[in-house]
């Protein structure tokens, strides 16, 4: 159905009729326009504006990632679902900062209902996380009196402070000892893989985002400052610990990234490109499982399940429904 | 909050399914288009009766054929399936009530190539007063700041917008 494409050679895409290919070393390979809805492009891609224009004929979004794999941005085809009704709430929603601050306090409500599960299913498998889950509960109940966003993105990081304190009793391999966590760049491996599975879900989300009649410039949790995308930086609060922490526990638990996937490079440390490999195709496959949904009354992916989320918050800032974020069941 | 609605046999269709579908067809909220019925949709009104089929927009109705018979308009509403015939009906009279007022006098067919089967329609005067009726609804329609509250109701099951009524 709907593929997604992931390119981390180096080389040209290229427009050839009614077709897109990627040229490396001489060798086409076709991309299957019909089904792609987003590609993410790893490599050092060469292209021209007569790609761009069919890939936005064809509602294709590419994500561009440079070389220390860090998100770059989007090709973002201009939005085929506007609804001016919905812009128009969901700028309302923006600037009324009760409004605002009550949508926003919802992401930081999932995001730590969701840690509090990931550090549970630990716990309860004879990891001692019990102050880790006392003081995630805390925070969660301070989010109540929080009238403002600074304080509300406090408390957010906070609450990734406290929770990636249980990475160290979860992670088997003490090679991914997290000393603190690092971003720009990654110091370790452990900050490594989550700076890379993190933008992964950033775009992710953003691709979802495509499908819906939302505007991903406005954000509620983060900064919209209207020239990048924040709306999926505050949906992936809700996510990453479910998706990208559970690819990370599996795959350093099972062995499948050891030290040995990761380069060092202009002070600071990423995966190696096979590294990237192994983490994109667990990412992929745990985007694809399934699991039930009540209301639906079927079993939709976590990429489906993503999309409901952005309906969900479509609802709320048209005052249908109060938005009540997803939480997992275990 | 609508400006300016013009009423579509489409709208007229989803008023009669389900006015929360009419809502959001007149807030420009359009369900996700990978959805397999609007494929099958699609198909259906692409490859069925092509050698017959003339499309004509009359601003905002399209028609889906039309074909003189012994100097006689006759327009075609092409359907999936006949279980939903009275809103078919419905939205090939008011085809039919558009062309009236355009001052060209015709007659409908309803079909359902699927099933292999035809019906002839005719414009009453209550069916235009019906209308009439039908069409300042939508208009009132357009006006609610919320879309009428969800309602599972059996066309929600193969409805483009159940993922997101229901999500
Ligand atoms: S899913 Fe049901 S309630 Fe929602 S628009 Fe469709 S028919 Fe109406």
């Amino acid at each position: 159905m709907n593929e997604i494409i992931y390119i981390f050679k180096s080389g040209r895409l290229a427009r050839k009729d009614n077709t897109i290919y990627f040229e490396n070393d001489g060798e086409r390979k076709f991309i299957p326009v019909e089904n792609t809805k987003e590609i993410h492009i790893f490599g050092e891609i060469t292209l021209n504006k007569d790609v761009l224009e069919f890939l936005s004929q064809k509602e294709i979004i590419l994500h561009f990632y440079n070389y220390y794999e860090y998100y770059v941005g989007s090709f973002y085809p201009r939005e085929h679902y506007n609804s001016g009704y919905i812009t128009v709430s969901q700028a309302r929603h923006y600037l009324d900062t009760n409004l605002r601050v009550s949508l926003a306090k919802k992401f930081v409500f999932g995001s730590i209902s969701n840690m509090e599960k990931v550090v549970r299913y630990y716990n309860n498998r004879g990891v001692n996380l019990e102050n880790i889950l006392a003081n995630l509960r805390n925070l969660k109940d301070n989010l109540d009196s929080i009238v403002d966003i600074p304080t509300l993105l406090a408390l957010e990081g906070k609450s990734r402070e406290i929770y990636y304190d249980s990475f160290n009793e979860i992670l088997k391999d003490s090679q991914f000892f997290m000393d603190k966590r690092t971003r720009r760049p990654p110091k370790d491996s452990i900050n490594a893989l989550i700076s890379f599975g993190n933008s992964l879900m950033y775009t992710t989300i953003l691709s979802q985002i495509y499908k819906t009649h939302l505007d991903p410039r406005i954000g509620y949790l983060h900064e919209s400052n209207f020239r990048s995308f924040s709306l999926n930086l505050d949906v992936s609060e809700i996510f990453k610990p479910i998706i990208v922490d559970r690819v990370i526990f599996s795959l350093v638990n099972r062995g499948v990234i050891g030290v040995d996937f990761f380069d060092k490079r202009l002070n600071g440390i990423y995966l190696s490109e096979n590294g990237a490999k192994e983490f994109v195709k667990a990412f992929d496959e745990r985007l694809n499982s399934t699991i039930s949904h009540k209301t639906l009354g079927r079993n939709v992916s976590y990429r489906t399940l993503i999309r409901l989320e952005l309906y969900k918050i479509e609802k709320h800032i048209i005052g249908e429904n109060v938005y009540e974020p997803f939480i997992s069941e275990w | 909050m609508v400006d300016n609605i013009k009423v579509s046999g489409t709208l007229i269709e989803s008023y009669l399914i389900c006015k929360r579908q009419a809502w959001f067809h007149l807030h420009k909220i359009i369900p996700f288009q990978d959805h397999p019925f609007l494929e099958i949709g699609r198909l259906i009104d692409e490859t069925t009766y092509e050698r017959d089929l003339k499309r004509i927009n009359l601003e905002s109705v399209q028609i889906d054929f039309i074909k003189t018979k012994e100097g006689e308009i006759v327009v075609g509403e092409i359907k999936k399936s006949s279980k939903s015939k009275d809103i078919a009906k419905m939205q090939l009279l008011y085809y039919l009530k558009v062309l009236k007022d355009l001052g060209v006098p015709s007659k409908g067919i309803l079909s359902f190539p699927t099933e292999r089967r035809r019906e002839f329609v005719e414009l009453t005067t209550e069916d235009e007063e019906k209308l009439k009726r039908i069409v300042k609804e939508i208009e009132n329609l357009s006006n609610e700041s919320f879309p009428p509250p969800l309602e599972k109701i059996p066309f929600c099951k193969n409805c483009a917008y159940k993922e997101f009524c229901f999500s």
